[in-house]
């Protein structure tokens, strides 16, 4: 039988785990394991979800955790990956700010700073123990993500950095579960079009304008596989002729670091 | 019922402008789809009882601070759908935007105009934070569909720094939301339940919230220090879409911050939101006015304007009195008006010089005499010279300041000077510049189109009838505003 106090310390070894994530994410180069550094954050908070969902049974926790595993684990990672590849940037070397030890350092101390303040402020609530811990790490990872986003230069890391926050703040929120299904739901949605948006534009950054217009829109008929499939091994190719029909210079082909 | 409207003539359009052709049905559709949202709310507003509620659990409503705001936004869309037909023309004639980007252009465009109705719609706060977030996401897609590289790092830089800073106000949404839960019994965020209830409220815990929901809003508004994504953007869209960008997409983040405010104002944390409020507005204020000295692109003149004007009504809404809200909302409607004519104007002189470098503009009032006239008027009416409209907003909020500290007028009178300087500056050297065209590459005259000419010739008509001839019913309304949000 599952026990409350099971129940309890699986929450806090998924909490713990979660903000290992977030550690790995602030010191990895290596861009693909970034990506997928994040999908095991995600999945972890599916875990949490669905571990809630066993003390509570809230259903709304349930369709969460469905939600969560469908666009966080499996649907944002996989067109990251493709962007990522098509980018042909493997690695994310240069910091700026902050060195990533200097970065974890600033994590722990974010985190300390996070706890007293939050336990100043919500202590006249009387809030169970577990919901401060969702609250200070959820905040926390927000922090971190920013971190990210401040520290790195590649978009492609910044916008983990940005759903690192994003699971933060979903993390804070799964312990609210009186928040109405429909707004959840929607919260979801919209941050999983703005991820999505920002992926485009990620991949505009460092392709041609028309490539980056035939991802964009679709109005243009162009079919996914003359992007993702035959131009997969164009790289040092000669330039192509746009959808437009006007020849365009092969600029910033390899991506790399433009700015 | 009207509500269900809103949603339905916006699917409607939307399926419509799919299944268009020619960017002149599209055009079309966009310009009707701008004048109905603007008389369904007309008509919302004179004959039926407001607020009025939807829905089961009141996630919309309408109240008069909704329906103003929806006006200003319809009546801007409307405008930059006259304006868009001429300039986006004549944008894919020089390639600047490709055919194929064109129902994109549009489609965006009125998503942005539904998401933007219904984020002034939303009783539930979650629900504004959902659509206000959907601005960004459209208004970054307008950004992007022109054929420049650089507006992409723009709208990834307005992507990164609007949505990084609007989970802050998610987090602070969710203390709201624990805190009613524990007062009220059931946690809601429903904007009427929270302004009736808000004396039960623990004023620490709601002034932490009001601080993270300010983070997200702010940015989305553009005010100091979380502004660094503006200048650029508004610089870098087309024209015709900065004019909404500046007057109504921005204004959803003041609005989410006069929400918030209204509510925090019921309780003893109101003046420390106040100072809160006042101190970033003085910031940007300052950090505009200052940066405005230094620029040469006229466009990015005008965006910097926009975080002063913005810093402004921060300040308006940040003294709190009745007053200083009733002038601040009017500034809203005048700067809206006023920036649209001078990004409309700016746009013109963009197709003849093909920049808005100071230095390409040579013989600008032989070659476009009405965007000339424009952005005279137009920099005259924002730096707040009578008789146009900001002049009596301006003179208002200056004069609450005065009540609230003479030092903060003192400050804001010297800034303002700064900023009118650098107007006058930019003018001088703008308009005084004749002679050849050496590389005579745009000497050619170009001539907007008539639906160009007229928005600007009603804009400048507008903003000056606002300045002289305060209407009764303007008055009424912002009255009924000031009342409801308990200020």
């Amino acid at each position: 039988m599952i026990t409350p106090v099971m129940i309890d310390s699986t929450i806090k070894v998924l909490i713990d785990l979660i903000l290992a994530t977030a550690a790995i994410i602030i010191v990895k180069r290596d861009m693909l394991s970034l990506i997928s550094t994040y999908s095991v954050q995600s999945f972890l908070l599916f875990s949490m979800a669905l571990v809630l969902y066993a003390e509570n049974g809230s259903t709304m926790l349930l369709y969460l955790a469905v939600l969560t595993l469908v666009s966080k684990v499996i649907v944002i990672p996989k067109v990251m990956e493709k962007v990522q590849k098509k980018l042909n940037i493997k690695r994310d070397v240069e910091f700026h700010y902050l060195s990533p030890t200097s970065a974890l350092f600033t994590s722990m101390f974010i985190i300390l700073v996070v706890h007293l303040l939050l336990s100043r402020i919500l202590a006249e609530l009387q809030l169970s123990n577990m919901f401060f811990l969702g609250a200070t790490v959820g905040i926390s990872l927000m922090f971190m993500g920013m971190i990210i986003i401040f520290s790195r230069k590649q978009t492609i890391t910044n916008i983990v950095g940005y759903l690192t926050m994003e699971n933060g703040v979903l993390l804070f929120s799964l312990f609210l579960t009186e928040l109405p299904m429909i707004i959840e739901v929607l919260i979801i949605v919209d941050l999983v079009m703005l991820t999505l948006m920002a992926t485009i534009l990620a991949f505009g950054i460092n392709a041609t304008i028309d490539e980056f217009h035939a991802r964009l829109n679709p109005f243009i008929k162009i079919s996914e596989s003359k992007l993702f499939g035959v131009k997969q091994n164009t790289c040092g190719a000669e330039s192509r002729a746009s959808p437009a029909g006007k020849a365009v210079p092969n600029m910033q082909k390899f991506g790399g670091d433009m700015k | 019922m009207i509500m269900q409207l809103y949603a339905g003539i916006g699917l409607a359009i939307l399926v419509l402008i799919l299944s268009a052709r020619s960017h002149k049905t599209m055009n079309a559709l966009s310009k009707i789809h701008a004048a109905a949202y603007l008389l369904i709310t007309i008509y919302a507003l004179m004959y039926t009882a407001l607020p009025s509620y939807y829905l089961a659990d009141r996630y919309f409503f309408m109240d008069h601070l909704g329906a103003f705001e929806v006006i200003i936004s319809a009546l801007l869309f409307f405008l930059s759908a006259v304006y868009s037909k001429g300039y986006v023309e004549g944008l894919m004639k020089i390639g600047e935007l490709d055919r194929g980007n064109l129902k994109l252009f549009y489609t965006a465009f009125n998503l942005l105009l539904i998401a933007v109705t219904y984020s002034f719609l939303s009783n539930n706060l979650a629900l504004f934070w959902i659509f206000a977030e959907l601005t960004t996401v459209f208004s970054a897609m307008l950004v992007v569909t022109l054929n420049a590289k650089k507006n992409i790092g723009a709208a990834l830089k307005y992507l990164f720094m609007a949505s990084t800073s609007m989970l802050f106000s998610f987090v602070g949404l969710i203390f709201l939301f624990t805190l009613t839960g524990h007062a009220l019994g059931a946690g809601t965020l429903n904007w009427d339940i929270l302004m009736s209830n808000a004396a039960q409220l623990s004023p620490k815990i709601l002034f932490a919230a009001f601080i993270f929901m300010f983070i997200g809003f702010a940015a989305k508004s553009g005010v100091a220090p979380f502004h660094g994504w503006l200048p650029t953007v508004y610089a870098k869209a087309p024209s015709a879409i900065s004019a909404i960008l500046s007057g109504s997409v921005s204004t959803v983040g003041l609005y989410g911050i006069i929400r918030a405010y209204a509510i925090v104002h019921q309780t003893s944390a109101s003046y420390s939101a106040s100072l809160l409020l006042m101190a970033f507005g003085f910031f940007s204020v300052a950090v505009a006015a200052f940066s405005m000295l230094a620029q040469i692109n006229l466009k990015k003149l005008i965006a910097f304007s926009s975080i002063e004007n913005t810093g402004l009504m921060l300040i308006g809404t940040g003294i709190g009195t009745p007053i200083a809200i009733f002038w601040m909302l009017f500034h809203m409607l005048a700067h809206a008006l006023t920036k649209a004519l001078l990004f409309f104007s700016g746009g013109v002189m963009h197709r003849q010089y093909g920049s808005m470098h100071i230095d390409r503009i040579k013989n600008a009032l032989k070659l476009q005499p009405l965007a000339s006239l424009g952005i005279i008027i137009g920099c005259a009416a924002i730096i707040g010279m009578p008789p146009f409209a900001i002049f009596l907003s301006k003179l208002y909020i200056l004069l609450q300041a005065g009540m609230f500290s003479n030092w903060m007028l003192f400050g804001l009178l010297l800034l303002l000077l700064v900023a009118a300087g650098a107007f006058a500056m930019y003018l001088t050297r703008m308009f005084s510049q004749t002679g050849d065209d050496i590389e005579g590459a745009h000497v050619e005259n170009y001539t907007p189109s008539r639906g160009m000419n007229a928005s600007i010739i009603v804009l400048i008509a507008l903003i000056f009838v606002l300045g002289v001839f305060f209407p009764q019913y303007l008055t009424d309304l912002l009255n009924s505003i000031v009342s409801e949000l308990g200020l």
